[in-house]
């Protein structure tokens, strides 16, 4: 690829990262907002952010608290539940597989309110238990729950990452060492995740960031007990000095832009020691499921575990809420069972569109966003320059601003540069907004298959006579189909999910689910949201199921 | 004959001069000169609305609208209260924004026209108004919608449900263990209506509010932003008492649940209005004169009261008003002024420092 | 004219000269072998050739068309080369048929469809694969795999074909067959083969010249007798074959042979040293397979002490001390312990 094509492409991309991140930034530095003639440069908002507010302190600790634990939870369980998914025979697993990523699929305020209407304080689940023992051995709203929960509702991610990197591992090395006498689980840790690392260092790295910008559910199971994360302060900014404080929102973003920096370069120097387990060399394969053995029933059951945890229980507790009347202490459940809500539904203004909408930003946007990481990856691909490190600490930067601030960051990119004004009320500016807000996760699922490819494939199509763009796309695009796949399937649940990115940019027509279900959610009409959930959710399993029947129909 | 033939021709002529008057009918009591702004409105074609009521809740009101002047396209955009505010004067600042805002954040649409934002226009209606809802003939209170306690009719015996802001506190102080956890309200820290009905509290009633504020503190009742969130709750039995909850939001549920019971304090129950202006740079101001004159009329604003939204006007008080709701015929109603007094709170320095003194009773034990 | 030239090629990594001056011709049709151990360079240089690397110095004529001249800021894309490589993993593409891997190259040529139907099956009957076109890379054996990199490379018809230690990767016996075949397709071809190896039985056995190389440096460029026969340096010397080295003292030196004496005996040997210092130490080579089992003492003959000894199916490989050092011995006779006499002829003993 000419080396001025990829200089643009870096260029092109920077610029887009650095146009609403660069605004917060400035903002940061002055007194009022940047849009009000009267606001002047100063340091005023870092003064109260950073020595007189507790809060922020106190946010800050918590959130990085929050991130090492969900990392730590999320990270073994996801690999391992994607080596038993994705590499072994295990029984059921194509029907497993899907409902990984069920968590991923619902709203994060929706999905922590589903866990305390089945496990809060008069949780149906909780009710049942306290039936038998008097009392409840848990308590939803404490920090260690709240770290729990971020984690076992993560695995998603990470499963994300490590099964697309899987999939293009050829058997012979787990092989061996089967024969060799090792078990299942010492082939997974001593051969397959070892040669998948990339993968897994991306993922880490992109979990541990999300915990900084976790919102839903500290909102929903840290608010009793003022469990304070960054995000949860930010929403407290917009509200405490009575107008919403653009300064120390800022300077809020500024302080997780910080933590991006140690981040990517703890990943750089990881990864590079890491490259020596580049996988698919040019030595093909077969792929072939490995034998679990007597080790089946123990890895179900650790599946079957954490999906009635994370998804079983919050899910159903969420379907039925939408099915009963009212719930909780002194309700029995048969007695209330109704179907008002959804009827209710039915009615409501504007959902038809709404989800034609969802579904179009999903599925098309979805598919260009890939593109557009694909693009760019194969821009950096096998490009020894420095260029590439500085596109590396930027593409993570987007997501330093949680989702409050990202959506006033984009508005006021279209709102305030002459160029993108005219896209502001279109799908185009949401389509935008989230396509550069999740650019690192998207991304990096493409790269950690790059990561893969061994040079030699590339380099036996270039002595061939084909040239670098002929090279990319008949070699290097269908070896990472994988990687695609796994990117699309990200972001096409994230953008069904997303709401606060693009809240600016909503207008009457371009409404999405989302908006719809934080709408009702404000006007306190739960029952509504949790009815509309259950159809969202519907609507994506079925989506979801036909996608994996087709895709492995083409795999045999 | 002749003056027969004169009558009859007079009234075909008029046959056809009346049906082009009948496409802007000029409502009734209304001056003369309105079919001019009905013109203009019709010449605009259009009209944007940013809201904070949900859109289910106003989709009849804006059908009525349109059957009254179908000429007119109308966009309604429904938010929160924060957004709402942060978009309209980022796009203000921008040069295009929506011409009607219309808000339930009282003191941030004060704040908005003592900042100049909006238009000054006499609506023919606001002499139906009351004193306290007007403004400048700039900002209007459309509703009077009560503060209300909520609480769970399963598990809150009759006797013990809290009638007013004195028993209310009394009740809290007698049993901090029974209502351990199970008391919640608004956080003010991070709810703007939270903070705005507390500090009213403390203006009509200190002594009572800061005791149970106190007493609150010692029960370890949970705060709040999400109305939804709160009332869920409430309902669930996870919390059983709310205070100062957003009264059309409890109505509504209560029609759906009755578990979800309420009560009216009767020594004052605080009113709070959503509040309406027309955008000084609005790009069809007479289109949104034209839509704040229907809100506020009696066609308007029965419409509103039938999704809770009880009504402002003078003349419907007993059938559409607050005096219309079960109980509500003895309480003293203290409505909050849609007027400058708002302006107060929104000092930064006068903000934190009540914060500080919340913290400080909530801790106080 | 030489069909490869390659003229004073640096290239450096960083800070680190990894080819430090390489001149090398290769003839028309012949078959050449970059031989060496690991980190000599061997592997740059071919890759260099190919332009998957970039040299810093020097440069690279093929048919005498410059493909890079570092002077005139010539570096042709390997795209543009038209050379064959075959890779070390084979490389070939998983997501393809063998057909397709084939018929790539072809494809990228404009061939068209008929043209290329003919060619790849003619390849791959070529390499006794005919009836694997269908296939997938991964259900072959790594034997097939091989020969289907090799007819990849060839079915374009390049001038010059490159292959990276293609047999590194195969058993024993395989590798044993495949030397004989490789060699002679690509001598029915005609084509000019530069392939890397660091098995120097192998680069004996299929090569028309063998350039050596250590270190970044070209250490010898010959046939495969000259490097045998006559290695140039202490270093050939022991690369080739299997050697004894002995740390011995120059006694005297006289018109190109050298007395030297081995813990107390003396003996002569071929003077090999590049210079001639009159005494001092030296290191004696002899091929093991020099050194003869004789009866009794004589001339250039030591006593040695047996210790033990290897059967080779064919013959035995004993191995005996003489003077604190090993000497190591093939015969076809069994030996028991005790002393021993071997003789070491002089024209094999090599003094550098």
């Amino acid at each position: 690829m000419p080396r001025a094509f990829r200089i643009a492409v870096v260029l092109i991309t920077a610029l887009l990262i650095l146009g609403p991140v660069g605004l917060v930034v400035y903002q940061s530095f002055l007194s009022g907002p940047f849009f009000q003639p009267n606001s002047t440069l100063t340091t005023q908002a870092y003064e109260f952010v950073l020595f007189e507010e507790e809060d922020f302190r106190e946010a800050f600790v918590n959130s990085a608290i929050i991130a090492v634990g969900m990392t730590a939870i999320a990270v073994p369980l996801g690999c391992m539940m994607a080596f038993l998914l994705v590499r072994t025979d295990l029984p059921g697993k194509r029907f497993i597989e899907p409902l990984v990523l069920v968590p991923m699929f619902v709203s994060s305020v929706v999905l922590a309110f589903g866990f305390v209407v089945a496990l809060g304080p008069v949780g149906l689940v909780s009710l049942w238990v306290k039936s038998f023992t008097g009392s409840i051995p848990w308590y939803l709203y404490s920090k260690t729950s709240l770290i729990l929960i971020a984690g076992l509702t993560h695995v998603p991610h990470v499963f994300l990452y490590a099964s697309s990197a899987l999939r293009s591992l050829g058997s012979d090395v787990e092989e061996a060492a089967r024969s060799a006498g090792a078990g299942p689980l010492r082939v997974a840790m001593t051969v397959s995740l070892p040669m998948i690392m990339p993968s897994i260092l991306y993922a880490s790295v992109l979990v541990f960031f999300l915990g900084f910008e976790l919102f839903g559910l500290p909102l929903v199971l840290g608010d009793p007990e003022r469990i304070l994360v960054l995000a949860t302060y930010l929403y407290k900014l917009t509200n405490k000095l009575g107008t919403p404080s653009y300064d120390l929102m800022a300077v809020v973003v500024v302080s997780i832009i910080f933590v991006t920096l140690p981040l990517v370069y703890t990943q750089r120097k990881l990864l590079a020691a890491a490259s020596r387990y580049v996988a698919v060399k040019g030595k093909a394969s077969a792929q072939r499921p490995l034998a679990i053995g007597a080790w089946r029933w123990p890895a179900l059951g650790l599946i079957v575990a954490w999906l009635g945890v994370t998804v079983v229980i919050p899910v159903t507790a969420l379907v039925l809420r939408s099915f009963l009347a009212s719930w909780g202490e002194g309700v029995g459940i048969w007695e209330n069972l109704t179907t008002a809500h959804f009827r209710e539904l039915m009615d409501y203004p504007n959902l038809v569109r709404g989800i034609v909408n969802t579904l179009l930003i999903a599925t098309v946007g979805g598919a260009l966003s890939v593109g557009f990481y694909a693009l760019v990856n194969l821009a950096l691909h096998r490009w020894r320059s420095r260029w590439t490190a500085v596109l590396d600490y930027l593409v993570l930067v987007p997501r330093a601003m949680p989702g409050l601030i990202a959506g006033l960051a984009m508005f006021w990119l279209f709102l305030f540069t002459p160029v993108l004004q005219p896209f502001r009320q279109t799908l185009f500016s949401l389509w935008l907004a989230y396509t550069l807000v999740w650019l690192a996760y998207g991304m990096r699922l493409v790269s950690a298959s790059l990561l893969q490819i061994g040079p030699e494939l590339e380099e036996a199509g270039r002595v061939s006579g084909a040239r670098p763009a002929q090279v990319s796309r008949d070699i290097t695009l269908p070896l990472i189909k994988a990687g695609l796949i796994g990117s699309w399937v990200l972001i096409f649940v994230t953008f069904v999910r997303e709401y606060s990115t693009g809240v600016y940019l909503l207008s009457p027509g371009t409404e999405v689910i989302g908006s719809l279900l934080v709408s009702l959610w404000g006007t306190g009409a739960v029952d509504l949201v949790t009815a509309l959930s259950t159809v969202n959710l519907a609507l994506i399993l079925v989506g979801l199921g036909l996608m994996f029947a087709l895709g492995n129909k083409r795999h045999a | 004959m002749n003056k027969r033939l004169a009558l009859s021709l007079a009234l075909s002529i008029l046959g056809f001069v009346a049906p082009a008057q009948a496409q802007t009918p000029v409502p009734p009591g209304y001056p003369a000169g309105y079919a001019e702004l009905i013109e203009a409105a019709n010449k605009e074609g259009a009209l944007s609305i940013y809201s904070t009521a949900d859109a289910a809740e106003v989709s009849e009101l804006l059908t009525q609208f349109r059957a009254l002047y179908p000429k007119l396209k109308v966009e309604y955009a429904d938010q929160n209260s924060t957004e709402l505010y942060s978009r309209y004067v980022a796009e203000a600042a921008a040069g295009a924004t929506a011409d009607l805002i219309w808000s339930s954040a009282m003191d941030l649409q004060i704040k908005l026209v003592n900042d100049g934002y909006a238009m000054t226009y006499a609506s023919p209606e606001k002499s139906a108004l009351p004193e306290w809802a007007k403004w400048k003939d700039q900002a209007y209170g459309t509703t009077a919608e009560p503060i209300v306690f909520a609480y769970n009719k399963r598990l809150v015996p009759e006797a013990e449900v809290p009638r007013s802001h004195a028993d209310f506190a009394k009740l809290l102080a007698a049993q901090p263990d029974a209502l351990k956890g199970k008391v919640t309200s608004y956080d003010p820290e991070r709810s703007g209506v939270g903070f705005l009905y507390i500090t009213q509290d403390v203006q009509i009633s200190p002594s009572t509010t800061w005791d149970t504020v106190k007493a609150m503190g010692k029960a370890n009742a949970k705060f709040y932003t999400s109305t939804g969130a709160m009332i869920e709750r409430v309902v669930s039995g996870e919390h059983t008492l709310a205070y100062n909850m957003i009264g059309s939001y409890v109505l509504q549920r209560n029609r759906k649940d009755p578990n979800l019971s309420f009560v009216l304090p009767k020594d004052y129950t605080q009113v709070m209005s959503r509040i309406a202006f027309v955008s000084a740079k609005a790009k069809h101001p007479a289109s949104a004169k034209l839509f704040l004159d229907f809100i506020l009329s009696k066609a308007g604003q029965v419409e509103l009261a039938r999704h809770a939204m009880t009504s402002v006007r003078d003349d419907l008080q007993e059938t559409h008003g607050i005096r219309s709701l079960p109980g509500a015929t003895e309480v003293t109603l203290k409505p909050i002024r849609v007027g400058p007094e708002l302006l107060a709170y929104l000092d930064q320095i006068t903000r934190l420092r009540f914060l500080k003194q919340w913290q400080r009773a909530l801790a106080a034990n | 004219m030489p069909k490869l030239v390659i003229e004073d090629l640096h290239l450096r990594y960083g800070s680190v000269e990894v080819l430090k001056g390489i001149d090398a011709r290769f003839e028309e049709g012949s078959v050449v072998c970059l031989l060496g151990r690991s980190g000599s360079g061997k592997t740059t240089l071919l890759r260099s050739i190919a332009g998957l690397e970039e040299p810093s110095h020097g440069a690279i004529c093929i048919d005498g068309r410059a493909v890079f001249d570092a002077g005139a800021k010539v570096n042709l894309p390997p795209e543009r080369r038209d050379l064959g490589f075959v890779f070390q993993s084979y490389a070939l593409w998983p997501h393809r048929t063998v057909f397709e891997n084939v018929a790539y190259g072809l494809r990228l040529r404009g061939t068209d469809k008929a043209g290329i139907g003919t060619k790849v099956q003619a390849a791959l009957d070529g390499v006794g694969l005919g009836a694997l076109g269908e296939r997938y890379p991964s259900q072959l054996s790594g034997g097939q795999q091989q020969r289907v990199a090799i007819a990849r490379a060839l079915v374009y018809e390049p001038p010059v074909i490159l292959l990276d230690e293609p047999l590194s990767n195969l058993d024993a016996k395989l590798r044993e067959e495949a030397r004989i075949w490789i060699r002679a397709l690509i001598k029915r071809l005609g084509i000019t083969a530069v392939f890397v190896t660091h098995d120097q039985s192998e680069a004996l056995a299929i090569a028309d010249q063998i350039v050596l190389l250590d270190g970044g440096r070209l250490i010898q460029s010959g046939t495969p007798e000259e490097l045998y026969e006559r290695p140039a340096t202490l270093f050939a010397s022991e690369f080739m074959g299997t050697n004894n080295t002995l740390s011995v003292a120059v006694a005297e030196r006289r018109a190109g042979r050298a007395r030297v004496t081995l813990g107390q005996h003396s003996l002569w040997g071929t003077d090999r040293a590049e210079s001639g210092t009159a005494k001092g130490d030296a290191k004696g080579v002899i091929r093991i397979e020099a050194v003869r089992l004789v009866d009794g003492a004589g001339e250039n003959r030591v006593p040695v002490e047996y210790e033990t000894s290897i059967y080779l199916g064919n013959q035995f490989e004993h191995l005996f001390r003489c003077g604190g050092q090993s000497l190591r011995v093939l015969s076809h006779q069994r030996v028991g312990p005790g002393t021993h006499w071997v003789e070491c002829p002089p024209d094999k003993l090599w003094v550098f």
